[in-house]
């Protein structure tokens, strides 16, 4: 059961975490905004399942097309408009916390509206879990089997777009220089704008499967965004590799450090599970602040230093 | 009607002197030292803990109060004691208030220290996602914690001005008033002293402060800390005026996101800009405030997320269009250079 929790979540969290490295790799900035991405595909379900009483994997795909259709506008009213201006990365960092903020305020918005309209039905938008309403396989959650698949499948397709298509070479030729990339007639802007809907539409499929096992509130967005930051950290924020890595490694850790302590301190201690991830955060960031790549890559230099003085 | 004037009066100048003091505070981290702090709410809520669990306690030993009674649970009975106690002795109540400010900001320093210490030679992003946990984990302590301020309730706060009674909020306001000019008027003189010269060239190029032998890594925590604890009182006056403390009160949005609009749009770098941007922000929000019933009747949802949406929507514009803000930063002025002449002598 402990082993269930912590693989769900762990897939989850990976996914968020892809994404997450990947801003950073496009932009240069971490995306504040990011772990409300994630709720919003949370609610895409909600909608789906308690208003129009739909299976809840549908709001994956759905998930998907709205939240990266939102980040699409992020790219082009804040984002371009700031690089074009020459901003520094400080205040790129600033309008990303901005948009976490008027993304925040719509989401309250929706689920007061909700609430108004649709709480006489006995639906409650403020937190909700669909747990009961997943399939099983042979007494599995189909959550488990499910996010599982796509993230496998997340994983090549990224692997095989980033290294055999066309569109991923020139991805990676941005986010070695992006000015270079563009004297070599890579359409830089259309790029960004796929890059940036990608990043979104990753975060709302994550979200959207966060509910069918784990509950979801307005503020899970900030609770989110620790462990996702700490996630990308431990692999190295630049690598995609390091990413899958340092998520999987976060989304375990979390899990199992808060049922452990749980364990030898008592329940209460779930209620301060932000506080778990940020301690994680704040140790990745004493003992190993350039992450598993960046240890990785040091070693490497060391052995190929030692080659020479041979 | 002259009392409700009298109040809104009250009520504006005492908003403005707390997010005052977080702007001023603010700027003198991010305005002059590039630090941003996005955890202004940790501070916040540090000073208001301070004062919600400590002030009553320690003015019931003062008081010799008998202590069977339980602080958070016969909270009214105490505070409606130790108000009757407060009535008699000014002296009492002016030294509870010293003393609260004096421990809020002792409480703050190794707060500051423990929070800044992990990222604070890294980069600004780490540092930026630590301050921001570290806020959010002090709103979860205080409404977790039931001891600390009551939890998901609220602790009262003893009303340190009773006997001046009718005149009690009057006093306190202005004495609010007087701390935040007092913080303006030593940060002004501490960034006009060679000290906020070190600060400006620390935040122009870190590489170039280092190489002349400025040790970065302290600058940087000097200020946070100086700035934190500073921002603490602002937790402190804050609670003192409402009267109680309630953990779920210390969002991010409201301690935090606020006071960084207000330094941005009054313009970072220079403390009049962010006092102005102070004095804007909170007037808009009153303004709101008065006028909510009539704007609720246009929108279909709480006046809460309009403000949200504002403020978001106001930081990106003024990102956008005008970083500098509305007073922008002018150069530094030092007695017997001029600028203009060294300048000419360039260009020449």
């Amino acid at each position: 059961m402990i082993y269930i929790d912590a693989i769900i979540y762990s897939n989850l969290i990976t996914i968020l975490v892809i994404g997450f490295t990947l801003t950073y790799m496009i932009a240069k900035i971490p995306n504040f905004a990011h772990g409300t991405y994630a709720v919003i595909g949370g609610y895409v379900t909600f909608t789906l399942a308690e208003i129009f009483n739909l299976n809840p994997y549908l709001g994956i795909p759905l998930a998907f097309l709205i939240v990266g259709l939102i980040t699409l506008l992020q790219y082009y009213l804040v984002i371009r408009p700031m690089i074009r201006l020459r901003a520094s990365i400080l205040s790129l960092m600033i309008a990303t916390i901005a948009m976490e903020i008027i993304l925040s305020a719509f989401i309250g918005i929706y689920v007061e509206y909700i609430s108004r309209n649709y709480g006489k039905y006995g639906v409650y938008p403020s937190a909700f879990i669909f747990r009961g309403r997943d399939f099983k396989i042979f007494d599995l959650p189909g959550i488990l089997v499910v996010s599982t698949v796509i993230l496998i499948s997340l994983v090549l397709l990224l692997h095989i777009m980033l290294t055999r298509s066309k569109i991923g070479i020139a991805l990676r030729a941005l986010v070695e220089d992006s000015e270079l990339a563009s004297n070599l007639g890579i359409n830089t802007d259309l790029l960004n704008a796929l890059a940036w809907f990608l990043i979104g539409g990753l975060a709302g499929m994550a979200g959207s499967m966060f509910p069918l096992y784990i509950q979801v509130t307005p503020l899970t967005g900030t609770y989110l965004i620790i462990t996702i930051f700490a996630g990308s950290m431990l692999g190295g924020i630049y690598s995609i590799y390091g990413a899958i890595v340092g998520g999987y490694i976060m989304g375990l850790t979390e899990t199992f450090g808060v049922i452990f302590l749980a364990d030898i301190l008592g329940v209460w201690v779930t209620a301060y599970r932000l506080l778990i991830s940020l301690s994680i955060l704040i140790a990745i960031l004493l003992v190993l602040p350039k992450g598993i790549s960046g240890l990785l890559e040091s070693y490497i230099e060391s052995r190929i230093l030692k080659r020479i003085s041979r | 009607m002259d009392s409700v004037i009298l109040s809104l009066i009250l009520n504006v100048v005492a908003f403005i002197s707390i997010y005052g003091i977080l702007s001023i505070t603010l700027n003198l981290q991010y305005g002059y030292s590039g630090i941003p702090n996005f955890g202004m709410t940790a501070f916040v809520a540090l000073g208001a803990y301070v004062t919600g669990a400590l002030t009553g306690r320690l003015a019931m030993i003062y008081y010799g109060i008998d202590s069977n009674l339980d602080y958070i649970a016969d909270n009214t009975k105490i505070i409606t004691l130790l108000n009757s106690k407060v009535a008699l002795d000014p002296p009492g109540g002016i030294l509870l208030f010293i003393i609260t400010i004096i421990l809020s900001i002792l409480f703050s320093i190794p707060l500051a220290y423990a929070a800044s210490y992990p990222a604070i030679r890294l980069r600004e992003d780490y540092l930026i996602i630590t301050l921001i946990g570290i806020g959010e984990a002090m709103r979860i302590v205080g409404v977790n914690y039931t001891p600390l301020v009551g939890g998901t309730l609220w602790v009262g706060v003893p009303n340190l001005f009773k006997w001046a009674e009718p005149y009690d909020m009057i006093i306190l306001v202005s004495l609010m008033l007087i701390i935040m000019f007092l913080i303006y008027l030593f940060i002004e003189i501490l960034t006009s002293s060679p000290f906020g010269r070190l600060i400006k060239a620390v935040r122009e190029n870190e590489i170039t402060a280092r190489f002349i032998g400025k040790d970065v890594t302290r600058i940087r925590i000097l200020v946070l800390l100086i700035g934190s604890s500073l921002a603490s009182i602002a937790g402190v006056l804050y609670s003192l005026f409402m009267g109680a403390v309630m953990a779920s009160a210390f969002t991010r949005s409201d301690w935090t996101y606020w006071p960084w609009l207000m330094l941005i749009i009054g313009g970072k770098g220079n403390n009049i800009g962010a006092l102005v941007g102070a004095v804007i922000i909170v007037i808009a929000r009153q303004l709101i405030a008065i006028y909510k019933h009539d704007l609720e009747l246009f929108l279909p949802f709480s006046v809460v997320w309009l403000e949200q949406i504002l403020l978001g929507i106001t930081l990106i514009a003024f990102m956008i269009y005008r970083p500098i803000g509305i007073i922008p930063e002018k150069p530094v002025k030092i007695r017997g250079i001029s600028f203009k002449k060294i300048k000419q002598e360039i260009e020449i």
